[in-house]
């Protein structure tokens, strides 16, 4: 799994690119860690190129959305895939990690 | 006679590359077979790698080797199956119940959204080895 980031004007955009296994779930939730670090507490993970996720993913995104929180900002997704889509219905995380169609869309009510 | 239409087997070590070697043959699996449903393929593939991620994760060795991964996975006319062995291993530790986890626990999820993915999941122990045998029922026979 490859991530990468850019900072937007309200925002910084996260894209995950791959599986988020139980391989990488740690990586994104360092990533992500780090990105707070930089000073963006405003997060969204796009997710149109994760083709899988497990409950180890879940975790992770769980992990960062609070991670995000506590620096006084959210977390929000954004491009959700059918099968990412379908682990959050299962789980019924679909209500704690909103999914946006779009990332410019995310934090665009804000 | 059952009638397998097409089927992928690994064995390797349970380590964290295991996982993606039983994905990707999940994902080669799939290309022999284009008749099953993407939901079938979808739901299948998401509790074989759930199950292979529970046994890396926390499979203790029963003794001095090491613990084995195996995964064999059949595809009958209306039924996906997965025979998913973790080798030389402890029984499993604590309840196989699957948990509720609160919503902002970043773990205990695994089991139950296996048993949400397929029909059917079993547990036998024969020796030192665990399994669990994962199926679903496909849409389209």
């Amino acid at each position: 799994m490859e991530f990468s980031y850019e900072v937007r004007d309200s925002y910084a955009e996260v894209k995950a690119d791959g599986r988020l296994n139980m391989v990488s779930a740690p990586k994104l939730r360092e990533f992500v860690t780090d990105v707070i670090a930089g000073g963006s507490n405003r997060i969204v993970v796009n997710l149109e190129k994760t083709a899988f996720m497990d409950s180890s993913g879940l975790g992770a995104l769980i992990g960062c959305l609070k991670a995000a929180r506590q620096a006084g900002g959210d977390l929000r997704i954004a491009a959700v895939q059918p099968q990412v889509k379908m682990v959050l219905q299962l789980t019924s995380m679909d209500k704690v990690l909103t999914a946006y169609p779009s990332a410019d869309e995310a934090f665009s009510n804000d | 006679m059952t009638d397998v239409l097409a089927s992928r087997s690994f064995r390797g070590p349970a380590a964290e590359d295991a996982v993606e070697s039983v994905h990707n043959d999940l994902d080669s699996l799939w290309l022999d077979v284009p008749f099953v449903q993407d939901m079938d393929q979808m739901t299948f593939t998401t509790a074989v790698i759930e199950s292979v991620s529970n046994i890396i994760q926390h499979a203790e060795p029963a003794g001095d080797e090491p613990v084995e991964l195996g995964v064999d996975i059949t595809v009958q006319p209306a039924l996906l199956q997965a025979r998913v062995s973790a080798f030389h291993a402890q029984p499993p530790f604590g309840p196989m119940e699957p948990a509720v986890p609160g919503e902002d626990s970043e773990s205990g999820r695994g089991l139950a959204l296996i048993e949400a993915l397929v029909t059917t999941v079993t547990f036998e122990r024969q020796e030192s080895t665990n399994t669990w045998v994962l199926s679903r029922t496909s849409s389209q026979g």
